[in-house]
């Protein structure tokens, strides 16, 4: 018996999944490349070219008095200020609040669902959430304006606590939002929490660790990644919704989506086109960033969730 | 010469210091779930610094015990005791016992090295006598290499390994493992079932080991406890268990048994085809029926003319090495195996007649309806 | 884990009802609405029928009809192709599709039609040239051809999520091995083993692309045309009756269609998750 050899590893290394490539023929060849050739040539014309676009547009300014156009920054510096800052700040002002309250109703939803019995019920719920998280736009704000609108039916209860409510502020967009974000936060974080095996409680426990001292260390952490990305994504989604607020202000309220809009529809000052190009880029820009953070956390969470 | 004995040269102390090691009490343990009951009236002592293999079927009680041992599960009736005092109520993380669970019990979003400190950083120990115990235990595992490496990154013997470390780390009066072996590859189960073992005496901690594998409990254990549907079977050490097993459920359990067909004779005796065998202890009355029991190297095989045509028939030869293991059809149509050394094989050729013939005395005796 | 929670039920049930208030009041408090007159004190389903008589309701369902079939029959024509290469010849592209497919959530809607826009505006720069022409004709008030083509890009990224769970899950690639290597065509293969096999994820695909398009409002709004979304804001201001029992029909009928594809398309999964149409009998039946 090997009792006196140093104990060492015969087993392979660390399991590394790699999709290897079919060794077929054709695999690479030219005629497989050209089956991606339609994909590419529409979203060059349909994607690509209305981004090119907005880029172009946003950096060009045509002079009122002399007609000739010409390259510069201006649009960007002033999508930054005023009356246009006051609608990208209004956009982030919601989407932090919306994304904020949907990550935490969207947990507590999320550990409910997880932890109760029944597959039913379960599956049932988490079609429902898939369905919800789909939709906000007309419908949904429609159906708020009959609820607690001005005439609706049950806007006295809402008034006995809140008197100062009315659907179409600030406040009121941030009463419907989470209609449509919260189902989206529990569909990220409901794999996440099925994910959490009870190993790892029962192993804490045997290691000595409380309830309290299990979540700080083992199960939020675990969590994490999956909260940060549902934060991320709702923020992102709050941020790109227009049409539910539309239906639920009018564009009264300041959001960027309405500001963009009205300058596309021409109910602003000819020659804002370009301004409203660089607030479109603003905007791209801000969902890029969510993008890029999201897609990490959720790969990291993906991984330790499947060791 | 490395291991536990050049680390403990080494640092100058020994890693798991036990003066005295604390022998585990299990009394009268019954445990229900609806109408299935788990656990039926257990008792085990396992002696301080014993390992002691609890084994038997899918449902027979077995992880029960060990999670009520843990304390994940409270028993309807009975207690367990460590060194004599009662911790039957003891919530599990006040029990000081380790335990390795099968699978995928490493916390992902840790290093190797901070899944085996885990239990000391719950114990408040200092992060640098933290690290330094938890990479001398990772060295001990074998895994100092991995130290950094998380879960996902190692394979399904590194996880186990680094499991033990984590579970050896508390220095726990008890070592609990359940099935730690089961989903693992052949070779790598081996090779991690020797040195789990060595690893306990080396440490002289008192371990319960449950398995499915009867092989794997044989191997490690000083004590085997062979369980079925909740109750204790057998409890003793492997070759006893193996050449005197106490029912014939743990008979055939342990080890490969033969089935034969025999009937008690007067003067303590039993008939089996031409053969007259002795027998030990109590038995039915003469002219009862009974199966015979017996392992297959108390099977003799012998070559018979070629012209004799009865005996029994040579089915298959199955080679394991140093011995082949044939399965004969005798004349009454019960199969039998029989061990022999590889070398004679050639004299038994599949389809030819062999005699077969019984070693003096029996091993088990049960009634035949 | 569970059994420690079992403590809570009370709060996972104060839960549940708090939501099912949020989520389900607006709907009932909605169809309370479209029923109950006030003013009169009177109950009458009156809105439901006076919807199919409206003004616009059969121009605009007809052309949202018209431009979800087009939706749907290009953004499969364009995809299935796409993630079956991907899936069977070029996993390297994946990457870089998938990529692609993401990239109309980070440009929202919004900016997209603002890029349309002014694409568009451009080619109305261009009088007389044939872009011109094509430019004219996209947006077209009886036919905007436009919206169909913009609705394919905003479905995409649900669309190659729907295909490649439905590839994956199939195990495609041994599929079709397993059917060349019998002797089929690529196009009898594509017909008979590929294309049964991906029913499932074909038709959520389909609906939800169905769902998207009768919901969309940012872009036909913004670009000026009247699909069914449209209307229903524009006709009755949203504070009427009738907007809001539209609404009511058209977002439950889509939850229905949606619920079922989700729960069917589940069951199936779970039931056969090996028993897709048999390979070689499916070739052999030529």
């Amino acid at each position: 018996m090997t009792a006196l050899a140093p104990p060492h590893d015969v087993e392979t290394t660390p399991p590394v999944t790699v999709a290897a490539p079919a060794p077929s023929r054709r695999t690479g060849s030219r005629s497989s490349w050209l089956a991606l050739a339609p994909f590419v040539v529409y979203t060059t014309l349909c994607l690509g070219l209305p981004t090119w676009a907005l880029i172009y547009e946003s950096l060009r300014r045509t002079d009122p008095a002399t007609q000739q156009t010409s390259f510069t920054w201006a649009n960007l510096t002033t999508a930054w200020h005023g009356f246009y800052l006051t609608a990208l700040w209004g956009s982030v002002k919601l989407s932090l609040i919306t994304a904020l309250i949907s990550v935490i109703v969207g947990l507590i939803a999320g550990y409910a669902i997880v932890t109760s019995r029944g597959t039913v019920g379960k599956q049932l719920v988490l079609a429902l959430s898939g369905v919800l998280a789909n939709f906000g736009g007309i419908p949904l704000a429609f159906c708020f304006i009959a609820t607690i609108g001005t005439a609706g039916e049950a806007v006295n209860l809402v008034h006995k606590v809140a008197p100062d409510f009315a659907l179409d502020t600030f406040t009121g967009v941030v009463a419907v939002y989470p209609y449509f974000l919260v189902p989206l936060m529990v569909l990220v974080i409901v794999p996440t929490l099925e994910g959490l095996r009870p190993q790892w409680r029962e192993a804490a426990r045997n290691l000595g660790a409380s309830t309290w001292q299990f979540w700080r260390y083992v199960g939020l952490p675990v969590l994490a990644p999956a909260l940060l990305g549902g934060f991320v994504l709702t923020f992102g989604g709050a941020f790109a919704a227009y049409a539910t607020a539309k239906a639920l202000t009018g564009g009264t309220v300041p959001l960027i989506t309405l500001r963009i809009a009205s300058v596309i529809s021409g109910n602003v000052l000819a020659g804002q086109e370009n301004v409203g190009a660089a607030m479109s880029i603003n905007m791209i820009i801000i969902c890029g960033i969510v993008m890029a953070i999201y897609l990490p956390l959720q790969k990291r969470s993906a991984r330790w969730l499947q060791a | 010469m490395t291991g536990v004995n050049s680390i403990a040269l080494a640092t100058g102390r020994p890693i798991a210091q036990r003066a005295s090691a604390a022998g585990l009490d299990l009394t009268g343990l019954h445990r229900a779930y609806g109408e299935t009951r788990a656990l039926d009236g257990l008792d085990l002592s396992v002696a301080p610094g014993e390992l002691v293999a609890l084994l038997g079927p899918s449902g027979c009680g077995k992880t029960t015990a060990l999670r009520i041992v843990a304390g994940f599960e409270r028993p309807d009736a009975g207690s367990v005791r460590v060194g004599g005092t009662d911790i039957t109520t003891v919530t599990p993380s006040k029990r000081d016992m380790g335990m390795v669970f099968q699978s995928y019990s490493l916390f992902p979003h840790l290093s190797a090295t901070d899944n085996v400190a885990f239990g000391l950083r719950i114990r408040r120990v200092s992060s640098t006598v933290r690290r330094s115990k938890a990479l001398e235990l990772l060295e001990l595992v074998g895994m100092s290499a991995q130290a950094d490496r998380y879960p996902h990154q190692l394979s399904g013997g590194q996880q186990q390994r680094v499991a033990l470390a984590r579970a050896l780390a508390i220095q726990p009066t008890v070592l609990l493992l359940d099935e730690p072996l089961s989903a693992l590859d052949a070779k790598v189960r081996l090779q991690l079932r020797d040195e789990i073992r060595r690893i306990q005496i080396s440490l002289g901690i008192t371990t319960v080991l449950v398995t499915h594998d009867q092989e794997e409990a044989l191997s490690v254990a000083d004590r085997v406890a062979v369980m079925r549907s909740g109750r204790l079977e057998q409890c003793a050490p492997p070759a006893e268990l193996y050449a005197r097993p106490a029912t014939p459920f743990v008979a055939e359990f342990v080890g490969v048994m033969n089935r034969i067909k025999g009937v008690i004779s007067a003067d303590n005796r039993v008939r089996v085809g031409d053969q007259s065998l002795a027998i030990d202890g109590e038995h039915p009355p003469a002219n009862t029926p009974v199966w015979v029991l017996t392992r297959p190297e108390s099977v003799r095989v012998s070559v018979q003319p070629s012209s004799q045509l009865d005996g029994a028939l040579i089915q298959v030869a199955t080679f394991l090495g140093a011995i082949t293991r044939l399965t004969l059809t005798l004349p009454d149509g019960t199969d039998v195996k029989a061990d022999l050394p590889s070398h004679e094989a050639g004299q038994f050729p599949i389809g030819s007649y062999a005699t077969v013939t019984l070693a003096d005395r029996a091993v088990l005796i049960v009634p035949r309806s | 884990m569970v059994a420690s929670l079992r403590r809570f039920r009370w709060w996972r049930l104060a839960v549940l009802i708090i939501l099912g208030i949020y989520f389900f009041g607006p709907l009932v408090a909605a169809f309370l609405f479209t029923v109950h007159n006030t003013r009169l004190h009177t109950w009458s389903f009156a809105p439901y029928g006076q919807m199919f008589g409206a003004a616009g309701f059969g121009a605009s369902l007809r052309m949202t009809l018209w431009i979800s079939l087009l939706t749907i029959g290009i953004v499969m024509l364009l995809m299935v192709p796409t993630m079956l290469a991907i899936h069977l010849r070029l996993p390297k592209a994946r990457g870089i599709v998938e990529t692609i497919c993401m990239v109309p959530l980070v440009i929202s809607p919004v900016a997209l039609v603002a890029g349309v826009s002014t694409v568009l505006g451009w080619g109305l720069n261009n009088q007389g040239s044939w872009i011109f022409r094509l430019d004219a004709q996209l947006q077209s008030q009886s036919l905007p051809l436009i919206l169909p083509l913009i609705d394919v890009v905003l479905v995409m990224p649900f669309v190659f999520r729907a295909l490649d769970a439905g590839l994956r899950a199939v195990d495609i690639k041994t599929l079709v091995e397993a059917s060349r290597n019998l002797g089929a065509s690529w196009l009898l293969t594509t017909w008979r083993v590929v294309v049964p096999n991906l029913r499932t994820a074909l038709l959520s695909g389909s609906i939800l692309t169905l769902a998207l398009v009768f919901g969309e409002y940012t872009v036909s709004s913004i670009l000026g045309f009247t699909p069914f979304a449209v209307w229903i804001v524009q006709d009755g201001q949203g504070s009427g009756q009738l907007p809001i029992a539209v609404s009511l029909l058209s977002l439950l009928l889509s939850w229905v269609v949606l619920f079922f594809v989700a729960f069917a398309g589940s069951r199936r999964f779970r039931v056969s998750p090996a028993s897709p149409t048999p390979v070689s009998s499916a070739v052999r039946s030529i």
